[in-house]
């Protein structure tokens, strides 16, 4: 009994050992965020200190972070809201009706490089002159949120049994109907948490707008290399930014947290 | 064997006349996919046949398959080449293990189990550029806490980290293990949720001994699923780009410069399309042709 309990918080101690090694970065940068700029110099680095809201206030007191955090929402937004629309009815076809095609078509935009895409579509966009618009941010990460949509939604749908849709048919549904009326409502958990995970792989995009977005369109992750410069140190700041672009993804994954590994299996594109 | 003559009338019915159903559901998908990805990736294999640039008044000129034979002759694409596999071979070398082991750590037992795991999700939620910013940071060679940390355990002269030639590609793979070995870590963890405890409960019977268990039980029956998380991670790491442009930029030198981030520059900073385009589809096959080969490796073994 005793051997158990003990072998028990050893395996307690080593876990927690390992988290609070993976989680320290972000208690750094938390704390990090609340230094004056004497505090951060100071080696050895001091861990207590007075808090300064300062790095917070400089930070917003800029008006292009607002912006910056505009434009990463209206682009997570428009991405993930056509990835939904255009997702589920597709998610819902291959649930039902089992056509493998688009399954290829996810396993090579899960290996597909990137600039494969980027290179193109940078091109494409600027002969039609809307490099820099959202629009085109929009439609290239697309090239993620709808295949991470459809590849969590299909799951979703499987799960629903099939009886009450026969039902419906014979009821007389149709089978736009029966999305509407039976697949979405029973769904709903499923596509708020799909819709959270390609909010989140959206909003952690970089490449897709380091290339396709300009100074007024530019995202949170592009925006974020201003604070890095070369002769100055603005670590505090750097540090409040960061703290500001990662706390809502964070918040948000830990609402969906049982679904982010298999989020993560389709929609990771990182380069 | 089915019989169709006692169908029901209306699945007859629907024999004949073919449904179309699925397909008007996927066609608004299907059209997108093709417009952001198919289009853009035959779009591609032509720029690849042509010399062209964006900036410079030269129309895009066909020049066959000579931007494939100059990748041959250029140093720094070779080069990119060989360091993307050597971000590969370390990065799989340490996410596995340590994932593996992380998850055999949280299978256990033990108090604020459920919390633990539900901080493993983090470090691969947080926005990469952001946390390799922070990274850079920690790793400040005066006045970063890595070093003030390996001063109390008593190494007083750290090495330079990102600005080290030999260490710039284990310190940018140990940041993306950070990130990315917890993934790893959960996927283990669903699966060994998932292995039949009878083999184990026979074993503890005839005295296997721990590291026994491990080796002849866990480690065969987790196979296929670290091959899963395995390919995962080489997909990612063979298109590493993120973390290393905004950690060094490929520096110091070209000496962590990957494949993906070469492409990005030559192609984009660079203004060589063409060139660039053929460096993207060599990228490509080689990410698919290791992730066939992994997939393969599979089956023969067992």
């Amino acid at each position: 009994m005793t051997r158990t309990r003990r072998r028990q918080w050893l395996t307690a101690a080593a876990a927690w050992s390992v988290t609070f090694a993976l989680v320290a970065p972000f208690l750094w940068m938390v704390m990090g965020s609340f230094k004056t700029t004497v505090d951060f110099l100071a080696f050895p680095p001091v861990f207590v200190f007075a808090p300064t809201l300062d790095n917070y206030r400089q930070v917003l007191a800029d008006n292009s972070f607002l912006g910056y955090t505009l434009n990463s929402t209206i682009v997570a937004a428009g991405a993930t809201g056509v990835g939904l629309l255009l997702g589920v009815p597709a998610a819902y076809a291959l649930a039902r009706w089992r056509r493998t095609a688009i399954g290829v078509v996810l396993l090579m935009a899960r290996m597909a490089p990137g600039i494969a895409f980027l290179i193109p579509l940078f091109v494409m966009f600027l002969q039609l002159q809307l490099v820099g618009s959202y629009l085109s941010l929009i439609a290239s990460h697309l090239i993620f949120t709808l295949p991470l949509t459809v590849w969590m939604m299909v799951g979703f749908i499987e799960a629903v049994p099939v009886e009450i849709e026969k039902a419906a048919l014979i009821d007389g549904c149709s089978v736009l109907g029966v999305l509407l009326r039976i697949i979405v409502p029973l769904t709903v958990q499923g596509i708020a948490a799909t819709g959270i995970l390609a909010f989140i792989a959206s909003w952690n995009n970089f490449l897709f707008a380091l290339v396709l977005a300009n100074d007024n369109t530019k995202t949170l992750p592009v925006a974020v290399l201003g604070y890095i410069g070369y002769n100055s140190i603005q670590w505090g700041t750097l540090m409040a930014a960061a703290t500001l672009i990662t706390l809502p993804v964070l918040v948000l994954a830990f609402c969906v947290q049982r679904y982010i590994v298999r989020g993560l299996v389709a929609g990771a594109v990182t380069g | 064997m089915a019989d169709l003559s006692v169908a029901p009338a209306h699945v007859v019915a629907r024999r004949r006349r073919r449904d179309w159903t699925a397909e008007l559901l996927s066609l608004p998908a299907l059209v997108t996919i093709l417009a952001v990805m198919g289009f853009p990736l035959i779009y591609l294999c032509w720029m690849s046949l042509n010399r062209w640039s964006m900036v410079g008044f030269e129309p895009p000129r066909f020049i066959g398959l000579r931007n494939f034979a100059q990748l041959g002759e250029d140093g720094r694409f070779l080069d990119a080449l060989g360091r993307t596999f050597w971000f590969t071979a370390l990065g799989l070398a340490s996410n596995l293990p340590m994932g593996l082991g992380i998850a055999l750590l949280m299978h256990e037992r033990f108090p604020g189990r459920s919390l633990c795991r539900a901080l493993l999700i983090l470090p691969m939620v947080a926005t990469p550029a952001a946390m390799g910013l922070v990274w850079v940071i920690m790793l400040d060679p005066t006045l970063g806490i890595v070093r003030y940390l390996l001063g109390l355990i008593g190494i007083a002269h750290p090495p330079l980290w990102l600005a080290d030639p030999d260490l710039v590609v284990p310190t940018l793979v140990a940041v993306d293990a950070w990130m990315w070995t917890p993934m790893v870590a959960l996927i283990c963890i669903a699966g060994l949720a998932a292995l039949p405890s009878e083999p184990f409960e026979a074993a503890l019977v005839d005295g296997a001994s721990a590291v026994q268990r491990f080796r002849y039980l866990t480690l065969p029956m987790m196979l296929p699923t670290l091959i899963v998380a395995a390919m995962l991670r080489l997909m990612d790491l063979l298109k590493l780009i993120d973390i290393v442009y905004v950690m060094t930029g490929g520096g110091p030198g070209h000496l962590s410069e990957t494949i993906n981030l070469y492409n990005y520059l030559v192609a984009l900073s660079y203004d060589k399309i063409g060139y660039g385009s053929a460096v993207a589809l060599v990228l490509f096959a080689i990410v698919m042709a290791c992730t066939v080969a992994l997939i393969r490796m599979r089956r023969p073994s067992l």
